[in-house]
C-alpha cells in the first residue's frame, strides 16, 4: 500500500472514558468483525484486562475503509492505560502519526488525559479530541470544549461520540484519514522498523509487533535487532484484523507482525530497531531504553513444595512479559522463594492474580517495595531491591530513592486535602494552576515509595473519588531513611522489614505494630511485637495469649461434623508461616500496606 | 459407673426426635416445625420399624437417649411404646440402663413428667438455656424463668433422681453479672448434672444473621473465658465434678450416653439425620424428616452414607474424643481395644503435648492438664492426620 493511503492512529483517555467502547465500534463498523463476532472489548483479550477494565498489553488492529472511494490502510493501535506502563504507551505512540483523545463527557479532562496528550504532543502527533458518552444525562460537552481550550486544543475540532450508541463514529474515522498525516518514511532505505509490543505464542514462538519506518521486510529475511545484537529469519509475517491474517511482507509505514521461531520476549525489547541483518541501517530509532523494574516484593509459596512450579509459572510468564524479573531469594521466615520486580504496583497485582488464577499456586507477596540506590562508606554504590538486605547505618554514606512527579487533578474544594495527604507522604510542593474556576491542578513531587501505600486510595477518598492522578518518574534522590525491623517474640522476621523516612519512622511502627496485632492471632504463649531501627525498640504491641480454644457442643453422636471443623482448622494452621514458635498468617505480611497513615 | 470405665462391648441408642415447637434463634440441628400429633404418631412408629430391622450390637445396652429437637413434645404414651419395643428385643434391659429424654421446660407438666417416668425414662435433661427472661425472648425459646423452676419442681415430684440442667454461656450481650445470676440459680435447683455450652455461631442461623448484621454483639473472646472460668471454679466449690469438657454432675451421675462417645464405644443412632457407629464404621441417616419416615414405611434403608475408619484413623478419633474426659485415655485400655501401644503410636505428638504443658501422663492414664482443657482444640488438633 501506498503511504499515502495508510493512517496509523492510537486512542489515548483517562481510565474508563470509553477508549475500549470506542475501539470496539471502530473496528465493527469498517466491518473487520460483524456484530455477532464482537465480544465486548474485543482489544482487551486476557480475562484479566476484560475484568479490570483495562488495558495491559498494547495491541494493533487494521481497518479498511473507504474514503471516498478509495480504500484505506487504518491501523489502530491499542495502548495499555495505565501509569505503570508509561514506556509502552510511549513506544506505541511513537508508531503512530495521530491520536483520538477521548474525553468523557461527564467527567471532563482528568490527570491522564493530560499525561497522555503531553506523551503524544512530544511525538508530534496529530490530535483528534473526542468527547464521548454524550447519551450520559449529566454529560456536557460544552463545558468539556472550555476545558480542551484551557489545555491548548482547539475546541472547534472536538467530535462528539457516544460510543456506546454508535452516535459520530462515521465523523471519527473521517477526522481520521483527513487529519492524521500519512506516514513519511524512505521506503528505499534500508529496514528499520519500530517494535512496540511482543507476545508469545506457543506454536509460532513470540509475535513481534513492529511499525516499519523505512525500507519493507518479508518472509524470508535475515534481522537483526539492534539493541540485544540477535538475528532471525521471518518465518511468518501478518496483520490483525484483528484476527491473524498471514500477508509476505511489510513495507514503510505499515503496521504488523512477524515470527522468526523466538523462544523469549527477552530478545524482543519493546522500543528496540529491528534491521535487515544483509544491509543494516546506520543507526537505530530514537528512543530505546530497557524496561526497568520500579517496584519489588518477594514472592513465596505457601506450600515450600510449591517452590518448582513458583519457577516453573514465573519462567512461562516472562515469556511474554519483558518487564517481569526475578531472581531467586531466602527468608528466614518465609523460605524459599523469589524477588520480583515489576513495572509498577498494577503489574504487580496483575502478575500475582495470574500465578493464583493460571497456575493455581497459593502465594505470600511481601509488602511491594521501590529500588534504593545505597552509597557505602567505601565509596562503592549499589541497589538494594529488598529492605532485609539494607546494610547497617554505619555501612552507608547516603541512600537515594525514586521520585516522581505527579499531577493532580481536583475540584478546587479539595485542593486542601490533597495537599495535606501529599505534605504527609513527603511531598514537595511544585505548581498549582487552575483549569477553570472549579477545578485545580496540583504538582508534587512525591517519593515513589510513598505512593506506593493505598495513596490513590487515600486521594479517593479525601476528594470523595473526583480527584485524578497521575506521575512520571523522576530520578533519584538523597533521603533520610532507616530499615526499620519487625520483631516477634524477640525474633526478626526477614520478609516485614521496611525502608522508612526517619522523621516518621516511630508513627509507621506503631501503626504497622498495632495492624499485626490484630492480624496474629492469639498464640499459646504472649507474641512481643516489636519495630525496632538497629537495636532501638520505637514501638511495641503484645497479642496476648490465648485463653480458651474449646469445642463443647456435641451434635447428637455426630463425631463427623466436630472431626470436620478440627481438620479444617488445622488446614488453616497449615497455611500460616511459622517463624520461631509464632505462627504468622499470610495477611499479615501484606500488613504494611493496610497501615492507616496517621493525619 | 464412674469409676470403672465401659466395657469395650457395652454400647447405647440414640433415638432423634427431630419436632420443636419454634425454633430457636441459635439452633442448626435437625430439627421441624409446625408438625401435628399425627406426624408424631408416624414417626414414632417409623423409630420402631427401624428399630426391629436394626441389627445389634452384641454387648451391653446401657443406655438409651432420646435427642433432639424437643422429644418432650411427644406424648409421653408414645414414648413408652418405644421403650417397650427396646424391652422386648433386649433381654437383659433392667432399671441400671440409663434411659435419658431432653425437655422443655416449656412443653411439659406434672402429669408428663409421671407419664415418663412410668415408662421407663430414668434420667431428665432440661434445657434451661438463661435465667433471665430477656436471654429466653431473644434466643426464641418457647419458655420462661418460672417454667425452668417450675419443670425442676414437677421432675422431683414425678420421682425423677437424676435430673440435668443445660445452660448457654456468651450470648448476644450478655453481661457477666447475668452469667453469674444464671449459675446461682441453675445450683439453687439442686441439679444433679449440669451441662454448660458456649454459643456457637452456625451459619445459616437467625443468629448468625444477626451478628453479620450488627444488631446482635457476641461477647468477645477474654468476656466469653472470664464466664467459663468462673463457671468452673463455681461448680466445683459446689461439689460437681467436672468429668468432661462441657459437663460437670454429682458423684456418681455423670451421663453414660455422652461418655459412650468419647470412649468410641458402639452406639446405634435412630431417626432423622441419626449417626451411628460400630467397629470402625460410621453410617447416619437422611436428615429430611418426609424421607426418613416413608422409608420405614416402605421397608427400605433410612441410611444416607456411611465411612469406614482404618485402625489409624480410629486411634486417633479414640485419643481426641478421649481426652475430653477428666479421666483421660487409659492406656491399657487403649492396648486392649487395639492391640496397640498408645505412647508407640502417638509418641510424637505425646511428646510435644507434654512439652507444652498441655497434656500429662498420670497413673496409666493420658489426660488434658488444666491448661490443655482450656486449649483443648490445640490439643485435638495435633491428633489429626
Amino acid at each position: 500500500m501506498e503511504p499515502e493511503r495508510i493512517r496509523n492512529f492510537s486512542i489515548i483517555a483517562h481510565i474508563d472514558h470509553g477508549k475500549s467502547t470506542l475501539a470496539d465500534r471502530l473496528i465493527e463498523s469498517t466491518g473487520a468483525l460483524t456484530h455477532r463476532e464482537m465480544t465486548e472489548q474485543v482489544l482487551d483479550s486476557m480475562d484479566l484486562e476484560r475484568e479490570r477494565g483495562i488495558t495491559i498489553k498494547a495491541q494493533a488492529v487494521r481497518l479498511d475503509y473507504e474514503y471516498d472511494g478509495q480504500r484505506m490502510e487504518m491501523n489502530l493501535i491499542d495502548t495499555p492505560g495505565h501509569v505503570d506502563f508509561t514506556y509502552e504507551v510511549s513506544r506505541a505512540l511513537q508508531a503512530c502519526e495521530g491520536a483520538l483523545l477521548v474525553v468523557d463527557a461527564a467527567q471532563g479532562v482528568q490527570a491522564q488525559t493530560l499525561a497522555n496528550l503531553y506523551m503524544a504532543l512530544e511525538h508530534d502527533l496529530a490530535i483528534i479530541p473526542v468527547i464521548n458518552k454524550i447519551d450520559l444525562p449529566n454529560a456536557d460537552p460544552d463545558r468539556v470544549i472550555e476545558e480542551l481550550v484551557e489545555i491548548g486544543l482547539d475546541g472547534t475540532e472536538a467530535i462528539l461520540v457516544s460510543a456506546k450508541q454508535g452516535i459520530g463514529i462515521e465523523a471519527v474515522l473521517r477526522a481520521v484519514v483527513q487529519r492524521v498525516p500519512s506516514p513519511k518514511g524512505d521506503a528505499k532505505a534500508p529496514l528499520r522498523a519500530l517494535i512496540f509490543d511482543s507476545r508469545f505464542d506457543s506454536y509460532k514462538g513470540v509475535l513481534v509487533y513492529i511499525r516499519v519506518i523505512d525500507g519493507e521486510v518479508k518472509v524470508g529475511d535475515a534481522v537483526r535487532f539492534m539493541a540485544t545484537q540477535k538475528e532471525f529469519v521471518v518465518t511468518e509475517m501478518g496483520v490483525f484484523r484483528p484476527h491473524l491474517t498471514a500477508i509476505d511482507h511489510l513495507s514503510s509505514g505499515e503496521v504488523g507482525y512477524f515470527a522468526a521461531a523466538i523462544k523469549t520476549v527477552q530478545d524482543t525489547r519493546v522500543g528496540d530497531t529491528v534491521t535487515s541483518a544483509q544491509r543494516p541501517a546506520p543507526e537505530a530509532l530514537p528512543g530505546y531504553r530497557r524496561a526497568q523494574s520500579m517496584v519489588f516484593s518477594g514472592l513465596y509459596p505457601v506450600d515450600s513444595q510449591d517452590y518448582g512450579r513458583l519457577r516453573e509459572a514465573l519462567e512461562k510468564l516472562q515469556l511474554n512479559d519483558a518487564s517481569l524479573t526475578f531472581e531467586p531469594e531466602t527468608s528466614v521466615a518465609l523460605g524459599f522463594g523469589f524477588r520480583a520486580g515489576f513495572l509498577g504496583l498494577l503489574h504487580l497485582e496483575v502478575i500475582q492474580e495470574r500465578l493464583e488464577r493460571e497456575y493455581a499456586l497459593s502465594l505470600i507477596t511481601t509488602a511491594p517495595n521501590v529500588v534504593y540506590q545505597v552509597t557505602g562508606v567505601d565509596g562503592t554504590i549499589h541497589r538494594v531491591d529488598n529492605p532485609a538486605l539494607m546494610p547497617t547505618p554505619g555501612e552507608i554514606v547516603t541512600i537515594e530513592e525514586p521520585m516522581v512527579d505527579a499531577s493532580i487533578i481536583t475540584p478546587t474544594d479539595f485542593i486542601g486535602a490533597v495537599m495535606e495527604l501529599c505534605q504527609e507522604r513527603r511531598g514537595i510542593f511544585r505548581d498549582l494552576s487552575y483549569m477553570d474556576p472549579k477545578r485545580a491542578m496540583i504538582q508534587y513531587r512525591l517519593p515513589l515509595g510513598e505512593i506506593m501505600y493505598d495513596f490513590f486510595d487515600q486521594l479517593k477518598s479525601r476528594t470523595r473519588g473526583y480527584a485524578s492522578f497521575d506521575y512520571q518518574l523522576a530520578g533519584l534522590e538523597a533521603a533520610d531513611l532507616v530499615r526499620m525491623d519487625i520483631l516477634l517474640n524477640g525474633q526478626i522476621v526477614d520478609a516485614l522489614s521496611v525502608i522508612v523516612h526517619r522523621d516518621r519512622a516511630y508513627y509507621r511502627g506503631k501503626a504497622l505494630a498495632e495492624k499485626l496485632r490484630e492480624l496474629i492471632p492469639r498464640q499459646m504463649f504472649e507474641v512481643p511485637i516489636q519495630a525496632a531501627i538497629g537495636s532501638r525498640v520505637v514501638a511495641r504491641e503484645t497479642v496476648r495469649a490465648m485463653r480458651k480454644d474449646v469445642l463443647s457442643k456435641c451434635y447428637g453422636g455426630d463425631i463427623t461434623r466436630k472431626r470436620k471443623l478440627l481438620e479444617k482448622q488445622k488446614e488453616g494452621k497449615k497455611r500460616m508461616k511459622s517463624v520461631g514458635n509464632v505462627e504468622i498468617p499470610q495477611e499479615a505480611f501484606m500488613a504494611i500496606l493496610r497501615v492507616d497513615d496517621p493525619s | 459407673m464412674t469409676g470403672d470405665d465401659f466395657l469395650l462391648t457395652d454400647w447405647g441408642l440414640y433415638v432423634h426426635i427431630p419436632f420443636c415447637q419454634a425454633r430457636c434463634t441459635y439452633c442448626d440441628f435437625n430439627t421441624v416445625t409446625h408438625m401435628g400429633v399425627e406426624d408424631h404418631q408416624r414417626y414414632m412408629d417409623a423409630l420402631i420399624l427401624e428399630w426391629e430391622r436394626a441389627t445389634l450390637p452384641t454387648g451391653r445396652l446401657i443406655s438409651v437417649f432420646f435427642g433432639g429437637g424437643t422429644p418432650s413434645l411427644v406424648d409421653p404414651i408414645l414414648i413408652g411404646q418405644f421403650i417397650a419395643a427396646v424391652r422386648a428385643r433386649v433381654t437383659d434391659f433392667d432399671a441400671r440402663v440409663e434411659v435419658t429424654l431432653e425437655a422443655n421446660p416449656g412443653t411439659v407438666t406434672r402429669e408428663t413428667f409421671r407419664t415418663l417416668r412410668r415408662v421407663g425414662i430414668n434420667r431428665l435433661s432440661i434445657g434451661a438455656q438463661a435465667m433471665q427472661e430477656s436471654h429466653l425472648k431473644a434466643l426464641n425459646r418457647i419458655h420462661g424463668v418460672p417454667d425452668i423452676h417450675r419443670a425442676v419442681t414437677d421432675a422431683r415430684a414425678a420421682g425423677f433422681e437424676n435430673v440435668s440442667l443445660d445452660a448457654i454461656y456468651g450470648l448476644p450481650s450478655q453481661s457477666f453479672a447475668e452469667w453469674q445470676e444464671t449459675l446461682t440459680e441453675l445450683l439453687d435447683l439442686n441439679p444433679d448434672h449440669l451441662s454448660l455450652y458456649r454459643l456457637q455461631v452456625e451459619e445459616g442461623t437467625p443468629l448468625a444473621d444477626g451478628v453479620r448484621r450488627g444488631t446482635l454483639v457476641m461477647p468477645d473472646d477474654d468476656r466469653m473465658a472470664d464466664m467459663a472460668d468462673f463457671a468452673a471454679v463455681t461448680l466445683e466449690a459446689s461439689g460437681l465434678e467436672h468429668y468432661e469438657i462441657a459437663n460437670w454432675a454429682r458423684k456418681g451421675f455423670a451421663s453414660q450416653h455422652n461418655q459412650l462417645y468419647w470412649t468410641l464405644n458402639s452406639y446405634l443412632g435412630l431417626g432423622a439425620g441419626a449417626h451411628s457407629y460400630h467397629e470402625g464404621r460410621r453410617w447416619w441417616n437422611y436428615r429430611g424428616v418426609r424421607r426418613y419416615v416413608e422409608s420405614q414405611h416402605s421397608g427400605d434403608s433410612a441410611r444416607d452414607d456411611d465411612e469406614v475408619l482404618s485402625p489409624m484413623e480410629q486411634m486417633r478419633e479414640y485419643m481426641w474424643l478421649g481426652l475430653r474426659r477428666q479421666r483421660g485415655v487409659s492406656r491399657e485400655r487403649f492396648q486392649n481395644k487395639f492391640e496397640e501401644n498408645l505412647d508407640q503410636i502417638f509418641a510424637e505428638t505425646i511428646g510435644e503435648l507434654t512439652q507444652l504443658g498441655l497434656v500429662e501422663s498420670y497413673d496409666g492414664i493420658l489426660r488434658l492438664t488444666s491448661r490443655g482443657s482450656d486449649l483443648a482444640n490445640t490439643v485435638f488438633r495435633q491428633f489429626m492426620a
